[in-house]
C-alpha cells in the first residue's frame, strides 16, 4: 500500500479521538493518580496528553498484561472441560513513543516465531498504534543508540510529528489507515513543505539527545564471543538487588510462568511475568539451579538483551533506548551501564 | 483498568506503587516516581504484591466451629457467638488476650488495643513479631529516652558514613539497600557488622565480622575508639564513665579508621534484628546509639538511627500500642498523662498493670483474639504455640489468608486484606501512608477495622466511624505524634507524612554488654537467621513467583538444616546435605547442614521457619552454643 | 498440537504400573479421537501434563512412536504435582500439550551401533528410543544397553530388563550401586559395565542419560575410550514451562532446551556454554 502522508489541525485531534472512542478502547498516556503519568483507557478526548514525559510503565501490559488468563478449565461432572479465552477487543494505543512502539513490534515479532502464540496474537491484531514521534528526545532516553527513535523509519501503524500547529500524520499499515477512516474528512494531504519539516525535525532531534548514550556494537561482540571477563559480572552483580524491575519495566521482556489459579473443579490458567533476575527462575524440581548465583543471570539477561546471537535471530536488538532501566534499577546495572562497562571492561559502582 | 496508589506490606521501608486491577480483578503492579520513598522503584516483593491477595486461600465468609468443624454462617451469627463465648470468660474471671499484626493497618490495630482495654479491659496485647524488634526499640529508648529515633532513607542516600548492623539488609529491606548503593557510589563509607560476609558486608569499606549475636563486640570496639578518639562530640555526662566501662577493650586498627570516618558532617546508624538473645540486640543497639551520640549525630540534620524493622506495620503496631506494657503512642501504661489522654479519648481508663506478652499469654490465657497473623508461624517457641493455640478454650480469628491460625480457631471473620482495604502503614522512617483498596473484598470479607469496630461496640468501646480516615482522626488524638500527618492523610495524593521527631539533647550513654566466653567444649554458636524469614508468612507463601525458593527448601529440606561456613565443613569431613550431630547445654539434635561460603567461622545459623526442629538445642534466646560432630 | 499452544488436551489414563516406592509409569490415552490421531511425537520428545488443581509439568515420553495409541510416561514423585498425579488411577483426567522439543534423530542412526547408557530414572526417555530401534531391529547393528540404578529397587521397567537379558537382539547388562540380599547381578557404579562390553567407537552413537554426575563420569569414560562429540547424546534437564521457547526459562545461550533439545550431542552442548 501507498505510504500516505497527511495531516491534521491540532485543535481537530480531540474530534478524531471522539471517533477512536467510538470504535473500541482508547488508551493513551494521561495524568494519573498523585502526579505521575500513565498509559490508562481515556473515557474522553481531554485526557490525552500530548506534551508528556514518557510513562515509566511501558504499554506492553495492554498486549502482554502481568497476569494474563489465556484457558479455561472446568470440571463438569463428566469431565474435564478446556476453553482459551479470547481477548479480541479492538484497542487504540495512542501517543505511544517510538521506543515503545518498537517494542510491541518486537513482543508481536517473539509471539509469531514458530509456534505462534494465538492468546498474544489476537490481542496484537485487534491493537492499532498510534505513534507521537519525539521532537525532543527524553532525559534518559537513548533510542538512537538502538535504531529505536527519536523518529520510526517504518513499522508503524501511524506516526504523527507535531508541526506546531498540526499533527502531520504518515500512515503505515491498513490497521492506520482505518483508525483515520471515520475522520477523514479532518485530514487533509501534507504538503511538500509540511513533509519536509518532519524530517527536518528528526533530523534536530537527533542533535538534541542527553548525557546518556549505549554503545553496543563493542559491548555485543564481547557478550557474543563470551570474552566478558568473569569477574567483571561478578563486580556487577554486587551491584544488583535482583528486583526484577529492569525486566518488568522494559518493553522488550516477556518472560512469564504459567500457573493455574482457581480451585473446586475450576481454574483459570494464567500466563504471568517473570523475571530472570530472580534465583527461583531456573530452580528444578530436583533443587538443583543452574543460575544460582547472581552473576550467571546477570549475565544471561545482557546475553538476551545484546548478543549478535539473538539478533541474528530475531533481526532486532533486544533494547528500544528507553532509558526505563535507569530509573526502575533499585540497584546500579542498568543497560548503559553495564555496556559501558562491558566496553571499557570496567565497573564504576554508581 | 485501574491504577490505585497504596503502600506496599512487605518490609519496613513503605515504598509506594500503583496497584492494577482490570474488570474488578487484581492484574500487576506498577511503580510511580512521585512517592518520596519509592522513587519509582520497587523490589521483587512489591512487584509481586498483587500476587497473594490473588492468588492466596481467601478467607470468604465467617465461620465457627461446630462438631469440631468449621461452618459457614453468617455475620451477625459469629458476632454474635465471639461476643457470647467472650462473655461468658469475662463472667468466669478467665483471662482474655488479643494480639494485633504488623501486617494489619494502624487502624485494625489500635481498634484491637481499645477492644482490648476499653471493651475487655485487659492489658494482654501484644503483637508476635514484637519479641524480635523490641529489643531494638528498647536499646534505643535506653540511650535517647524515646525510641522513635529515625532517620529517612534519603539520609542513608546522602550520608557520607554508614554503620549497618545486619542480618542481610539486601534481602530484608532492598530500598534500603538501593539507598546505601547510591550513597557508596558517591563515596560514602560502609562499615558493616554481622555474622556473614552478606552483600553489604562484601561492598563495605570496612566489614567486622562477628559470631552471631555477638555484634556487640564490634560496636564496643568502635565505641572505645571513638570515645578515646580527639574528637568525640559535646561532653555528654557518662562520657567518662562509657570510657571506664571500656577499658579493658582494645580496638583494633581497623576500627580505629572506622571510627574516624564518623567524624564525617553526615552519618548514619542502621540496625536490625540479627541472631541472639533478645538483651544483647538490646545491648546493641544501645551502644549503636551512644556511638552515634558521642559522634555528634543524634540530633544533627542528615545524621541518625535507622532501627530496620522487618514488617510494613511494626511501627504502626508498637505505635498504636499493640504491647502489654504501652498504650497508643507508645507511652507507658503506668504513665499518668499517657492515661489521662487515652481516658479522655475513650471515655474510660486504660487498664493499669503490666499485661502478658506474645510468648507468655498463649499459654496463660483462655480467650485469645488474633489479627491477621499466625503465632505458631511468628513466634519464636512456635512449636509450643501451636500447641497453646490448639488448647485454647476459645480463639477467634481475623484474618484475609487461610493460615494455621484460622484452621485452628473457634470462630473466624474475614477481613480484606491490604490490596482491599482503607487504611495506614507506618514504615520504620516513622512515615505514615495510606493504603487503599485496589479491588473489592472477596466473598463477605470486610474491612477488619469495621469488624472490630462491631466487637468494640458490643464491649461498650465502640464509637461511630463512619472511615477508616474517622478512625485515624481518633488515632491523632490518641497518639499525638501523628497528628501532624492528619491533614497529609486525608488528601488525595501518597498522603504520606513524617510523624513528629523527637527532640533530645541528654544521652545516657551505654556499652554493649560483655558476653560470656563460649566454653571450649562446645566451640560453634548457633542462631537463628535474624533475617525475617518470609517463607511462612502468607504474603510470601501464597504468591507463586516469591514462594519458589522457599518451597524448594523446604521441599529438600523438609525436617530443616543449619548453615555452616564451607572451610568448616571441610574441616569436619561434611558435603552439602550431610547431617551434624549438634549438642548444647540444652540437648541434641541430628540435623543436615548446608554450606555457605559467607559465613564466619564457627557460625552456624539456623532459618527461623525451621526453629522448632531445632528445639533441642535451642532456647528461647535463639542462640546457644553448641559441639558439633558427624552423625 | 492445536493453534492455542497452552490449551491443554484431555488424556486419560489408562493404567498405573508401580515401577519402584517412588515411581509409576502411567500408560495415557487422548479422550477425544481426533486428539489419539494428531497426536504424533518423535522417541525424545515430552509432553507438558497438566495435573488441574497443581499446575503443570514436563514429562519425556517413555513409549514409542511405532507403538501408536496409548503413550507413557515414567514419573518420580517429586513434589506437590507428581503427589497429585501418584494419587490418581486409571479412568482420571489429566492435560496434555506437546509434543515438545527436537527427539532423537532416529533415521541417522541407521546402520550403526548403538549404545545406550542409563541411570535410575534416565531410563525412561532412552526407552522410547530403545522401543523404537527394537521395533525396527533390523535397520540398525549392535544395540547394547548398560543400566544402572542405586539399589535393585530402584531399577525401572523390571519386566521389561529380563527381556533384553533373555534377548538376543540386544546385549544387555545391569548394575547396582548397592546391592541388596537376592541379588546376583553386577555391583558397582554405571562405568563398570563398559568391561562386559566391547565398544565400538568409530561406529557407535552413545545415548546417555541419567543424573548428571552419572552423565559425567559416563561421558569422560567415553571420550577417553575414542568416542567423538557428536557421537556422544544426551538430554539436558532444565526447568521448562511454555514448551514452545517463549517462557525464557530453558533458554541457554540463544537456545531453548524445549525447542532446540532436550536431545542434543556433546558438541552442541560444549558450544552451549553460558
Amino acid at each position: 500500500m501507498q505510504p500516505l502522508v497527511l495531516t491534521i489541525r491540532k485543535r481537530d485531534a480531540g474530534e478524531w479521538l471522539a471517533k477512536l472512542l467510538d470504535k473500541g478502547e482508547v488508551l493513551a498516556p494521561v495524568a494519573g493518580p498523585c502526579g505521575e503519568v500513565i498509559f490508562a483507557t481515556v473515557d474522553a478526548p481531554e485526557q490525552v496528553l500530548w506534551d508528556f514525559e514518557n510513562p515509566l510503565s511501558p504499554p506492553k501490559e495492554f498486549v502482554l498484561p502481568q497476569t494474563d488468563p489465556i484457558v479455561r478449565i472446568r470440571l463438569n461432572g463428566q469431565g474435564t472441560e478446556v476453553a482459551p479465552i479470547y481477548d479480541c477487543k479492538p484497542r487504540f494505543l495512542f501517543n505511544l513513543r517510538p521506543c515503545d512502539a518498537k517494542g510491541i513490534a518486537f513482543l508481536t515479532c517473539m509471539h509469531e516465531m514458530d509456534p505462534p502464540d494465538a492468546s498474544y496474537l489476537r490481542r496484537a491484531a485487534n491493537l492499532t498504534a498510534i505513534t507521537l514521534a519525539c521532537n525532543t528526545p527524553c532525559k534518559m532516553g537513548f533510542c538512537v543508540c538502538s535504531e529505536s527513535g527519536p523518529f520510526q523509519s517504518g513499522g508503524y501503524d501511524v506516526q504523527l510529528t507535531d508541526l506546531g500547529e498540526k499533527y502531520l500524520a504518515e500512515i503505515g499499515s491498513e490497521k492506520g489507515e482505518a483508525a483515520l477512516a471515520d475522520a477523514a474528512e479532518l485530514f487533509e494531504p501534507a504538503t511538500e513543505e509540511e513533509a519536509t519539516r518532519r524530517k527536518d525535525l528528526e533530523e534536530e532531534a537527533k542533535q538534541r539527545f542527553g548525557e546518556e548514550t549505549c554503545h553496543f556494537a563493542s559491548a555485543m561482540r564481547r557478550i557474543s564471543t563470551k570474552r566478558v571477563d568473569d569477574g567483571l559480572w561478578e563486580a556487577m552483580a554486587e551491584w544488583c538487588l535482583e528486583c526484577g524491575g529492569c525486566n518488568f519495566i522494559c518493553p522488550t521482556c516477556y518472560c512469564f510462568s504459567v500457573r493455574d489459579r482457581g480451585g473446586d473443579g475450576a481454574w483459570t490458567r494464567c500466563r504471568v511475568w517473570d523475571s530472570c533476575q530472580y534465583a527461583a527462575f531456573t530452580l528444578e524440581a530436583s533443587g538443583h539451579n543452574p543460575r544460582a548465583q547472581q552473576k550467571e543471570r546477570m549475565k544471561r539477561r545482557f546475553f538476551h538483551k545484546v548478543s549478535a546471537q539473538y539478533y541474528l535471530r530475531d533481526g532486532v536488538a533486544g533494547c528500544v533506548g528507553c532509558g526505563r532501566c535507569i530509573k526502575v534499577c533499585l540497584g546500579a546495572t542498568d543497560m548503559p551501564a553495564v555496556v559501558a562497562a562491558i566496553r571499557k571492561r570496567v565497573w564504576h559502582e554508581g | 483498568m485501574l491504577s490505585v496508589p497504596t503502600t506496599c506490606p512487605y518490609c519496613g521501608c513503605g515504598c509506594g506503587f500503583f496497584l492494577v486491577a482490570r474488570d474488578g480483578g487484581l492484574v500487576g503492579v506498577t511503580p510511580s516516581q512521585t512517592h518520596p520513598v519509592a522513587e519509582g522503584k520497587i523490589c521483587s516483593r512489591g512487584w509481586n504484591a498483587h500476587e497473594a491477595p490473588l492468588w492466596g486461600s481467601r478467607v470468604l465468609r465467617p465461620m465457627v466451629r461446630r462438631d469440631g468443624n468449621l461452618e459457614t454462617v453468617s455475620w451477625d451469627v459469629a458476632l454474635d457467638y465471639v461476643e457470647t463465648r467472650l462473655r461468658d470468660l469475662i463472667d468466669a474471671g478467665k483471662p482474655i488476650a488479643v494480639l494485633g499484626s504488623p501486617r494489619a493497618t494502624n487502624e485494625e490495630n489500635y481498634l484491637a488495643g481499645r477492644l482490648a482495654r476499653a471493651g475487655l479491659g485487659t492489658n494482654h496485647v501484644d503483637f508476635c513479631y514484637h519479641s524480635l524488634c523490641r529489643p531494638l526499640l528498647a536499646g534505643i529508648e535506653d540511650v535517647t529516652g524515646d525510641s522513635s529515633h529515625s532517620i529517612c532513607l534519603s539520609d542513608v542516600e546522602s550520608s557520607q558514613t554508614i554503620v549497618l548492623v545486619e542480618g542481610d539488609l539486601a534481602k530484608t529491606h532492598p530500598r534500603a539497600a538501593s539507598s546505601v548503593l547510591k550513597a557508596l557510589g558517591r563515596g560514602a563509607r560502609l562499615i558493616a557488622i554481622g555474622c556473614a560476609r552478606t552483600r553489604m558486608a562484601r561492598l563495605a569499606s570496612c566489614f567486622l565480622q562477628t559470631a552471631p549475636g555477638c555484634e556487640g563486640d564490634a560496636l564496643n570496639g568502635l565505641l572505645a575508639a571513638a570515645s578515646r578518639a580527639e574528637q568525640a562530640a559535646a561532653p555528654y555526662a557518662g562520657l567518662d564513665s562509657l570510657r571506664r566501662e571500656l577499658a579493658d577493650v582494645n580496638p583494633t586498627d581497623e576500627m580505629r579508621a572506622a571510627a574516624e570516618w564518623l567524624g564525617a558532617e553526615r552519618a548514619v546508624f542502621l540496625i536490625g534484628p540479627t541472631g541472639g538473645p533478645a538483651h544483647q540486640l538490646r545491648g546493641a543497639a544501645a551502644a549503636l546509639a551512644s556511638l552515634a551520640a558521642i559522634t555528634g549525630h543524634l540530633g544533627r540534620t542528615g545524621s541518625g538511627l535507622l532501627p530496620l524493622l522487618a514488617r510494613s506495620n511494626s511501627r504502626g503496631a508498637c505505635d498504636m500500642g499493640m504491647a502489654p506494657d504501652r498504650l497508643p503512642g507508645y507511652g507507658r501504661i503506668d504513665d499518668p498523662e499517657v492515661q489521662e489522654r487515652l481516658e479522655r479519648v475513650w471515655g474510660k481508663p486504660a487498664p493499669t498493670g503490666r499485661g502478658l506478652d506474645a510468648g507468655s499469654m498463649l499459654e496463660s490465657v483462655s480467650g485469645l483474639i488474633v489479627l491477621a497473623d499466625d503465632p505458631a508461624a511468628a513466634l519464636p517457641a512456635g512449636g509450643r504455640a501451636r500447641a497453646a493455640m490448639e488448647r485454647m478454650e476459645f480463639l477467634v480469628v481475623l484474618d484475609s489468608f487461610v493460615t494455621p491460625a484460622v484452621k485452628a480457631a473457634h470462630a473466624v471473620l474475614p477481613v480484606a486484606s491490604y490490596a482491599e482495604t482503607e487504611g495506614t502503614f507506618t514504615n520504620m522512617e516513622g512515615r505514615v501512608q495510606r493504603v487503599r483498596p485496589t479491588a473489592a473484598p472477596p466473598g463477605e470479607a470486610r474491612d477488619g477495622w469495621r469488624a472490630l469496630a462491631e466487637l468494640c461496640a458490643r464491649f461498650g468501646a465502640g464509637e461511630t466511624w463512619s472511615s477508616a480516615t474517622e478512625v485515624f482522626k481518633e488515632i491523632a488524638q490518641a497518639a499525638p505524634r501523628y497528628a501532624m500527618a492528619m491533614p497529609r492523610i486525608a488528601d488525595g495524593g501518597w498522603g504520606s507524612a513524617l510523624i513528629e521527631r523527637p527532640e533530645r539533647a541528654h544521652f545516657t550513654l551505654q556499652a554493649a554488654p560483655a558476653k560470656a566466653a563460649s566454653p571450649t567444649e562446645r566451640p560453634y554458636i548457633l542462631a537463628l537467621d535474624g533475617a525475617f524469614e518470609w517463607g511462612d508468612d502468607p504474603l510470601v507463601s501464597f504468591s507463586p513467583t516469591l514462594s519458589r525458593e522457599y518451597q524448594s527448601a523446604r521441599k529438600l529440606f523438609p525436617n530443616g538444616f543449619v548453615e555452616m561456613n564451607s572451610e568448616d565443613a571441610d574441616t569436619l569431613g561434611v558435603r552439602e546435605g550431610w547431617r551434624v550431630k549438634l549438642s548444647s547445654a540444652h540437648g541434641e539434635v541430628i540435623v543436615p547442614i548446608r554450606r555457605r561460603k559467607d559465613l564466619s567461622r564457627g557460625a552456624l545459623v539456623a532459618p527461623y521457619g525451621f526453629r522448632d526442629c531445632l528445639s533441642n538445642v535451642l532456647r528461647e534466646d535463639g542462640v546457644a552454643a553448641v559441639n558439633m560432630e558427624r552423625a | 498440537m492445536k493453534a492455542d499452544v497452552f490449551l491443554p488436551q484431555i488424556a486419560r489414563i489408562d493404567a498405573v504400573r508401580d515401577e519402584t516406592p517412588d515411581t509409576k509409569t502411567f500408560t495415557l490415552r487422548f479422550r477425544e479421537p481426533e486428539d489419539a490421531e494428531a497426536f504424533r511425537f518423535l522417541p525424545g520428545q515430552f509432553v507438558e501434563l497438566s495435573v488441574f488443581g497443581f499446575g503443570e509439568a514436563p514429562f519425556c515420553i517413555a513409549s514409542s512412536p511405532t507403538r501408536p495409541g496409548a503413550f507413557e510416561t515414567t514419573i518420580r514423585r517429586t513434589g506437590m504435582l507428581t503427589d497429585a498425579l501418584h494419587q490418581l488411577g486409571p479412568g482420571a483426567e489429566v492435560g496434555i500439550r506437546g509434543p515438545f522439543g527436537n527427539g532423537f534423530d532416529v533415521e541417522g542412526a541407521y546402520g550403526k551401533d548403538l549404545l545406550f547408557v542409563a541411570g535410575g530414572i534416565g531410563l525412561p526417555p532412552l526407552r522410547s528410543l530403545i522401543w523404537n530401534v527394537l521395533d525396527k531391529r533390523d535397520r540398525f547393528r549392535n544395540v547394547t544397553i548398560l543400566y544402572g540404578a542405586r539399589t535393585p529397587v530402584d531399577l525401572v521397567y523390571k519386566d521389561e530388563l529380563e527381556e533384553w537379558t533373555a534377548t538376543a537382539s540386544v546385549e544387555f547388562h545391569v548394575t547396582v550401586d548397592n546391592s541388596l540380599p537376592g541379588w546376583t547381578g553386577n555391583v558397582g557404579m554405571v562405568p563398570v559395565l563398559f568391561t562386559k562390553t566391547t565398544l565400538r567407537p568409530e561406529s557407535t552413537l552413545a545415548y546417555v542419560c541419567g543424573p548428571p554426575i552419572m552423565i559425567k563420569f559416563v561421558v569422560q569414560d567415553l571420550f577417553m575410550r575414542g568416542f567423538q562429540d557428536e557421537s556422544v547424546i544426551s538430554t539436558l534437564e532444565r526447568m521448562m514451562q511454555c514448551g514452545i521457547g517463549k517462557c525464557n526459562h530453558c533458554a541457554i545461550d540463544h537456545r531453548y532446551v524445549c525447542r532446540d533439545g532436550p536431545v542434543f550431542n556433546f558438541k552442541q552442548i560444549r558450544e552451549l556454554v553460558e
